[in-house]
């Protein structure tokens, strides 16, 4: 709702503001609606003002029509995919992450979300040397393991500090900061491509369940609203800035004994993409770090395929031994 | 850049108000002062206060998330560093973990009755106390009873096991003065029980526990034993129970990463019945499962106690062996063939932690 | 009002009638024609934008290619609207339609000059929606070979709407409502049709003992209860359901 106000349009002063709303006509919404020949006699103003004010609220409010092929060409000159660095993963995505696009992760505890999210930030930010934006709402942020996880791939102490510069973390615990936060990034990223510097390529939320499921399902629609405009921010961002955006995302148990991603329906068409994380349990297989990776929901691939991958390949799982402080110890900073 | 009030941390019924009224966005409210406001849109003086002020102290928390609020990975590894972690004296256990319990993180402890949740949740409250000159934090603890299961007795007990082994250790001045100070009694009174009786009392509690936690800067780790009791029963509505645990999660991982506490919840376990095999799982439900930061299970094989980290960010799903001994929770002596499987890397790297307390020392 | 000659023109030849846009989806002599509005609603991934896409691709191919070759304004409400896919759909009937292979530039130049008849508009509040639909009315008015409005989707503002109108239900569907009545007037005045989707989504939580988990035991007729305004409802002249089946 616009309240019609003077100054918010040239030409509409306050005598007419005055009529208009003597005839009942308090905002731009009913202003517009109305006919205007008939509000011209009604409130004895001129036509061709009212037009004129018309014309000139309508070009402010509205959104302007573009054509699709001028869309097409600006989408092939600037989408990007970026790999994961997971074989398996950006075969089940087409290559990679997609930017303009929300990809989500979805699987229950322990099933490796997060540690995918690590091991993309971390391919992102050291093999295509681009910034990565990690907000980190589960406390499941870890350095350490994104150091494990360079080390594997360089040892040039160098490098790998320099990834980790290029990851930038965010740690927000409930709604209203991610969206403070989300905001935040958006006038960040937009000062930053004005400015011509480097730009963010990747933005990871893990987990929006984490701070959306607790604020949905009590009666009022508050938090239906909250998590909408968070499902807004990240749309937003992604396709205006051309970001590629993961989320993760709880999965809960559908009537047959499924698992199927969490937050309901209204949160269901938001990722363009769907990915469900689960074990591999296999008897007599002892290693339980092998991960089936089923793509759910894709406009690009065929769904439900499935493959398979080892979560710990990413990281150092054989020196886990050395893990901890001797490797905090190996590095001075 | 415009954000719209509705994304505002304020009470739906207000916003409502201001929406009506016209003042989609920031920008609409900025430049106004609290008289003209609570005109414009029939509100109180004091919710008009409120409103600007909601919108003022967000800005500019935004500027200083632009600024300095977010950090980059490096200093975030820099960060956990200096934060440290909690020995359990299970040498095994605190290599699956990765040097012991994570400070800053929360950490879930789940298992059947009598299997060592309360146990290892003490031994965590002593050791968090260990002088920082014998590679321990120094801190204080607050422990939230819910079940009454905390005694007192055994607190005494593993507090004098830690004093002992710490003297055995003890080889250079510095050493020798702190240990004038880690006693029995000073561990006891660095450790502050609270008694919660139900899920209303607990929940006031963390809401009150930021403020404690902020008096006494010294806390280094917050054991809530156990999260499942209070909320075992009393929910007709069971959406309700999961929403409060998950804000409840939420509100424990900010305390967490606010104030450089390790928050410990322990869980109970319930039978799960699926395709006609019944199966332990931790109770509370599948979606409570995404709450705490890492998760332990407790769980016997045979007469063996075993620990598996099922779930954690930084380390490696493994299980180890473990037992609980009059002094507290300790490894099993190696010299058995009761070694579990995927840990015989395990020897060598209690080495690594020089200044971490033995366990083969107290056992003599 | 005044009209200028184009406009009259095109008030009366009429638009071209949608009817035989896909006789898969609408029965024999039951597509939708000039005026009417087809509602799309299903839950996630069960193709209603798919199928959208489908049917746009249909209205900007060249007639010589089997299309209807008409202008169409895409109004997406949710960030959602894929070029890619779209690109995508309309290159697989264009190689199908044409005779031999043809050369990829001739593709290329054929998809682009299909898609000069798309135009696409983003909208991000229901308030926004409302004036980009006051500000679309001229270019119905004009542009006579403009046949088709799709908007995708139409319940994209539901949830904040709902929110942002407090305990009036009136005015929570105040934004909702006029968009609705000036759609009435594009079809009606105007004779252009009107493609929306909604989505299926849930409405009551309180009787599960997990938030989320509900909607899965729940089948999938459960959701196709229409929760948009009334005024919407009662312009609808063609609903389908969209459902998934195992």
């Amino acid at each position: 709702m616009v309240v019609l106000k003077e100054g918010i349009c040239p030409g509409l002063n306050e005598d007419m503001i005055k009529s208009l709303q003597a005839a009942d006509i308090r905002t731009v919404e009913d202003f517009v609606s109305s006919d205007t020949e008939d509000l011209a006699q009604k409130c004895s103003l001129s036509y061709k003002a009212l037009v004129a004010v018309r014309r000139v609220l309508l070009a402010q409010h509205a959104a302007f029509p573009v054509s699709s092929a001028d869309l097409y060409e600006e989408l092939l000159s600037s989408t990007a995919i970026l790999s994961t660095g997971n074989p398996s993963l950006d075969k089940l995505l087409d290559t990679g992450l997609y930017t303009g696009e929300i990809t989500e992760l979805t699987g229950a505890p322990g099933s490796g979300k997060t540690q995918v999210c690590f091991s993309v930030a971390v391919n992102v930010a050291y093999v295509l040397k681009q910034s990565v934006m990690f907000i980190d709402t589960n406390g499941g942020a870890c350095a350490n393991r994104l150091l494990q996880m360079l080390q594997a791939k360089s040892s040039n102490k160098a490098e790998q500090m320099e990834a980790l510069e290029r990851i930038r973390v965010f740690r927000v615990f409930d709604v209203f900061s991610l969206l403070t936060s989300l905001h935040g990034l958006r006038t960040d990223i937009q000062r930053q491509a004005s400015a011509g510097g480097g730009s963010v390529k990747l933005v990871i939320v893990d987990s929006v369940s984490a701070v959306l499921a607790h604020t949905l399902g009590a009666k009022q629609s508050e938090g239906m609203s909250l998590m909408m405009q968070v499902a807004g921010m990240l749309k937003t961002i992604a396709k205006d800035f051309n970001i590629a955006v993961l989320v993760t995302n709880h999965a809960v148990r559908d009537g047959n004994g499924r698992f199927k991603a969490g937050l309901g329906q209204s949160w269901s068409h938001v990722p363009r993409t769907r990915v469900l994380l689960q074990p591999v349990e296999s008897p007599g297989n002892s290693s339980r770090s092998l991960r089936s990776a089923t793509l759910t929901k894709s406009s690009r691939q065929a769904c439900h395929q499935v493959e398979v991958f080892d979560l710990s390949s990413s990281g150092l799982s054989e020196d886990k031994g050395n893990s901890g402080k001797r490797k905090l110890d190996d590095l001075k900073l | 850049m415009q954000r719209p009030v509705a994304s505002f941390p304020l009470a739906p019924s207000l916003k409502v108000k201001l929406i009506n009224a016209g003042f989609q966005t920031t920008n609409d409210l900025v430049d106004l002062r609290p008289l003209q406001l609570s005109k414009e849109v029939g509100i109180t003086h004091e919710e008009a206060v409120e409103v600007l002020q909601t919108l003022r102290c967000d800005s500019q928390t935004a500027q200083e998330r632009a600024s300095g609020g977010s950090f980059t990975a490096l200093q975030l590894l820099q960060q956990e560093q200096t934060l440290g972690t909690i020995v359990t004296f299970c040498s095994e256990l605190d290599s699956v973990l990765g040097g012991g319990l994570p400070v800053g993180k929360t950490t879930e402890i789940c298992g059947a009755p009598g299997i060592g949740k309360t146990q290892l949740c003490i031994q965590l409250a002593v050791d968090v106390q260990i002088p920082v000159c014998f590679g321990g934090l120094g801190g204080q603890a607050v422990y939230i009873d819910t079940e009454g299961s905390f005694l007192i007795q055994r607190a005494v007990d593993i507090a004098q096991a830690a004093v002992d082994h710490c003297s055995l250790l003890a080889d250079d001045a510095e050493q020798r003065k702190s240990l004038k100070e880690f006693t029995v009694e000073k561990i006891l009174s660095n450790l502050f029980l609270i008694r919660c009786h139900d899920y209303v009392e607990l929940l006031a509690e963390i809401y009150l526990l930021p403020e404690f936690l902020a008096q006494h800067p010294d806390v280094r780790l917050v054991v809530i034993d156990s999260i499942a009791f209070p909320f075992r029963h009393d929910f007709e509505d069971l959406s309700q129970r999961t929403r409060l645990l998950n804000g409840l999660a939420q509100q424990l991982i900010q305390m967490a990463t606010k104030h450089s506490v390790a928050v410990v919840l322990t869980n109970q376990m319930t039978t799960k019945v699926w395709r006609g095999q019944s199966k332990l799982v931790p109770a509370l439900g599948e979606s409570w499962g995404h709450a705490a930061t890492q998760r332990l299970i407790l769980h016997w094989e045979g007469s063996k106690r075993l620990a598996s980290l099922y779930k954690s960010p930084s380390q490696m799903e493994a299980t180890v062996q473990y037992q609980i001994t009059g002094e507290g929770f300790r490894d099993v002596p190696h010299s058995g063939p009761s070694r579990s499987h995927d840990d015989d890397s395990c020897n060598d790297t209690s080495g690594n932690y020089c200044k971490r307390p033995r366990v083969e020392g107290t056992q003599s | 009002m005044t009209e200028n000659g184009a406009q009259l023109f095109a008030r009366l030849k009429g638009r071209q009638s949608l009817k035989d846009i896909e006789p898969c989806i609408f029965p024999e002599d039951g597509g939708p024609s000039q005026g009417d509005v087809v509602e799309f609603h299903g839950t996630e991934g069960t193709g209603k934008t798919e199928t959208l896409y489908h049917l746009v691709t249909q209205c900007i191919l060249p007639a010589q290619c089997g299309g209807l070759e008409v202008e169409v304004i895409f109004i997406d409400t949710d960030y959602h609207f894929d070029m890619l896919r779209l690109v995508t759909v309309l290159e697989g009937r264009l190689s199908d339609s044409m005779e031999k292979r043809a050369e990829e530039n001739e593709t290329e130049e054929k998809v682009r000059s299909c898609l000069h008849r798309l135009s696409v508009v983003h909208c991000s509040s229901s308030v926004q929606l409302l004036f980009t639909l006051h500000y679309l009315e001229n270019s119905f008015c004009c542009q006579p070979s403009l046949c088709l409005l799709v908007i995708d989707s139409i319940s994209a503002f539901y949830w904040v709407d709902r929110s942002n109108g407090g305990e009036s239900i009136t005015r929570q569907e105040a934004n909702l409502r006029k968009c609705v009545e000036l759609l009435d007037r594009f079809r009606r005045d105007y004779g252009v049709a009107v493609f929306a989707s909604t989505h299926a989504i849930m409405r009551n939580y309180t009787a599960a003992s997990d938030a989320t988990s509900e909607c899965m035991t729940r089948s999938a007729v459960d959701f196709d209860k229409p929760y948009l305004c009334r005024a919407w409802q009662r312009i609808v002249t063609h609903r389908l359901l969209f459902s998934k089946r195992y």
